[in-house]
């Protein structure tokens, strides 16, 4: 043994930067969330953190982070079978919405549902969109800020896609009566209906990850603006001033040469900026670099990059187990309870943690903070891999583990 | 944003005369159960170095302890060794450590030490110094003071000085030490130690540690305070004197002031520590030299205290405080006041 560790001692080892552990919950043993986060501020002043799995049998779990050094699970739901994970969801007021995908096509509860959650402990559905199909898998993830609208990333009963990997797109789905959802626009890449004039997409020569869209962001500010990331497609900017008719403004396609997966395009409005986050898929370092890049908006139809967030070494973090890259940020919600910042980035890096970035130079990002958590008890990578964040309006730091660790609170310091 | 200064790792450099105890005070902080997350930099595993008790694992050039510290030797120059500190540390390759100690030779000249975490810009966003903790051995502090240029310098730019050996001295030559100390360094609390053992809290926690601001971490920082606005060593070679302005001074006065005093008596502007009321500024800026080069400034959030007049301590070898002070009057046409 030498003072330097190796991969198996450093992915045990918690490390730290301006960031301390306030709490840390295992979620009553099912530690392992997706990527849909959210924080409800109660009629009652309570703060409820909600969560969506990562996989079965667990669908979703409240959790009152009212005192943040003893977060305690109020309510945890079941999935109705294996088959089906929940992954993402949002909320706005006293309404959540959840995703439900399915590992096949064909099979149900496939789209989403909408949830009273005036009484935390105790949801109730209002209503079930559902969104399966012959082709079509459900909906991956929501985004629902504005208590109208619901962006999501969903299949359809009518929706063929021209290859097995491009089953989702963006459907634009009206939630103002939430007992009675309806889809009043949708948008798909070019050529990945069956149907389409355009010829099919090519694939990632490498990593085929499809053409469908991951995250969606639409902003109060900006509602005639859809930013979408669409895994190989790359970054999008929608025009959906007619949401029945969305339009390409501009199309930052940048893989190949990179590995594809874009995941997130969130705008920093007041700085005609980009952050443009990948998905790390794959184990070990072998789909690096997957970066989060900040990209210059100002002439919107021809997006330049100019920086990428600076992480540490793939040759240290890939050996520990599991994915190494980017994934979720904090993506600037709206609402009471959220962190809002066009220059301090959060992000996820699966076994590199959850990560601060001071980008008021987008020409030199600076990392400011990191937490890395020790590998959780049993987990299967022998990593952490942290997955998704949430940052409270007072910067306090909720991020999770995808497989067993659960839910952990960290201050940033002071 | 986060707070410019409390990321940074703190480092304290243990410089000391020959024989002065540096290894003994070092391994006694080691050993307490708050001190397990240190890095020491240090200049050789001599048969002085490390207690074999606490050493776990070793390298050629770095031990893990026992209770969770690294040791490292310092290789190449101390920039680079912290530079790397920082990356193996970022990376996960060695202990999350969260300290730095930095064991300077007897003969060292501290000045350098401090200053590479002055230049270097990587340092600099990463590291603050956070003290100077000079050890001076009762039994021969007094000869080695008279005799040599380098105790007399590492005295005079410590934040805090620690006597060692008083029991083998006896008082009155302890004591005749103690005064020659203070004439050299009046803003330096002075301790005695025995066989290492001294409060943690006397020798952490000195430098500003936040952008807050507060009184006691200002007070604490910029050492005792000194009624007189100077004194008189017996040599006069050695001085220490302060300025205060009432009045809010520019920065290109000030800045243009230490330039000069850099560039003619560099080498003899020991250090220079103070809060400066700059004209269009909320909080104060605080300043801090030691020869002919200077941290960048940081502003703090606020003053401490209704006092919001300009404080400069100076510790300098044969510059009068009438020197500065005239050159400031001459740069600014502003007076000291006392």
């Amino acid at each position: 043994m030498k003072p330097t560790m190796s991969p198996q001692s450093q992915a045990a080892q918690t490390i730290s930067r301006n960031m301390k552990l306030v709490s840390h919950n295992e979620l009553a043993g099912f530690g392992g969330v997706g990527e849909g986060i959210n924080m409800q501020v109660t009629k009652d002043g309570r703060r409820i953190l909600w969560l969506a799995h990562e996989s079965a049998p667990k669908n979703f779990t409240g959790v009152d982070v009212t005192d943040v050094r003893n977060p305690k699970v109020i309510v945890q739901t079941d999935l109705p079978h294996e088959r089906v994970r929940s992954n993402s969801l949002d909320v706005v007021g006293d309404i959540m919405v959840v995703a439900y995908q399915t590992k096949k096509v064909g099979d149900k509860p496939a789209g989403m549902d909408i949830f009273d959650i005036s009484t935390p402990e105790t949801p109730k559905l209002i209503s079930h969109f559902d969104a399966s199909g012959p082709h079509s898998r459900g909906a991956h993830c929501v985004w629902f800020v504005d208590g109208d609208y619901v962006h999501l990333t969903s299949g359809s009963d009518d929706f063929e896609p021209t290859h097995p990997n491009d089953f989702q797109f963006y459907r634009i789905i009206d939630v103002r009566n939430p007992s009675k959802p309806v889809e009043v626009g949708r948008w798909h890449y070019p050529g990945t209906h069956k149907g389409d004039k355009e010829a099919p997409p090519p694939r990632h020569p490498k990593f085929d990850g499809g053409y469908r869209p991951h995250n969606i962001n639409v902003f109060p500010e900006r509602p005639d603006r859809a930013y979408v990331a669409y895994l190989d497609g790359g970054a999008l900017i929608l025009d959906i001033s007619d949401k029945a008719n969305p339009k390409v403004i501009t199309n930052w396609k940048y893989s190949p040469p990179y590995n594809g997966f874009c995941h997130t395009v969130m705008p920093l409005m007041s700085r005609d900026l980009l952050l443009v986050t990948d998905e790390c898929t794959k184990d070990d370092g072998l789909d690096w670099p997957k970066l989060g890049w900040i990209v210059n908006a100002a002439a919107e139809t021809n997006l330049v990059p100019m920086s990428t967030l600076p992480l540490p070494p793939v040759e240290t973090f890939s050996k520990r187990g599991g994915r190494y890259g980017a994934h979720n940020i904090h993506e600037n919600l709206p609402g009471p309870a959220s962190f809002r910042s066009d220059n301090l980035i959060v992000g996820t890096f699966f076994n590199g943690g959850v990560r601060a970035f001071d980008i008021s130079n987008a020409y030199q990002p600076q990392e400011v903070a990191y937490f890395v958590p020790g590998a959780p008890k049993m987990s299967p990578k022998g990593a952490v891999q942290i997955n998704d964040v949430w940052v409270d309006e007072n910067g306090l730091v909720y991020t999770v583990d995808r497989f067993g660790g659960g839910l952990y609170v960290i201050e940033m310091t002071p | 944003m986060l707070d410019a200064l409390s990321g940074k790792f703190p480092v304290s450099v243990v410089t000391g005369f020959l024989g002065s105890g540096k290894t003994t005070l070092i391994n006694k902080l080691l050993k307490r159960p708050d001190m397990n997350r240190v890095a020491v930099i240090i200049n050789e595993f001599g048969e002085q170095a490390i207690d074999n008790d606490l050493v776990e694992v070793s390298s050629e050039q770095m031990m893990l302890l026992n209770n969770g510290c690294l040791c490292c030797v310092l290789r190449g120059d101390l920039q680079e060794t912290l530079r790397d500190l920082y990356v193996k540390r970022r990376n996960g390759d060695i202990i999350d450590f969260t300290r730095v100690i930095i064991e300077t030779t007897g003969l060292a000249d501290p000045a350098p030490v401090m200053q590479t975490l002055m230049t270097d810009e990587m340092l600099q966003e990463n590291y603050r110094l956070d003290c100077v903790v000079t050890l001076a051995d009762a039994v021969n502090g007094l000869e080695q003071l008279e005799t040599m240029e380098e105790p007399v310098k590492q005295a005079a730019l410590a934040d805090r000085i620690v006597i060692t050996k008083s029991d083998l001295a006896g008082e009155e030559v302890t004591a005749k030490l103690e005064a020659r100390l203070r004439e050299l360094n009046p803003q330096a609390p002075i301790r005695r130690a025995l066989n290492g053992e001294i409060e943690l809290a006397f020798l952490v926690d000195v430098g500003l540690r936040n952008m807050k601001g507060k009184l006691e971490d200002i007070e604490r920082w910029m050492g005792e305070p000194d009624e007189h606005g100077h004194r008189h060593s017996h040599d006069s070679k050695v001085k220490s004197f302060s300025l205060r302005y009432t009045e809010p001074l520019s920065w290109a006065l000030f800045s243009q002031t230490m330039e000069v005093l850099s560039a003619l008596r560099g080498s003899d502007m020991l250090r220079v520590k103070g809060l400066v009321n700059v004209i269009g500024h909320k909080g104060p800026m605080v300043v801090q030299g030691v020869q002919h080069l200077f941290h960048p400034p940081v502003e703090l959030e606020g003053w401490p205290s209704a006092d919001h007049s300009t404080r400069i301590v100076f510790i300098t070898r044969n510059i009068p405080r009438e020197t500065v002070a005239n050159l400031f009057a001459a740069i600014g046409a502003v007076t000291a006041t006392v």
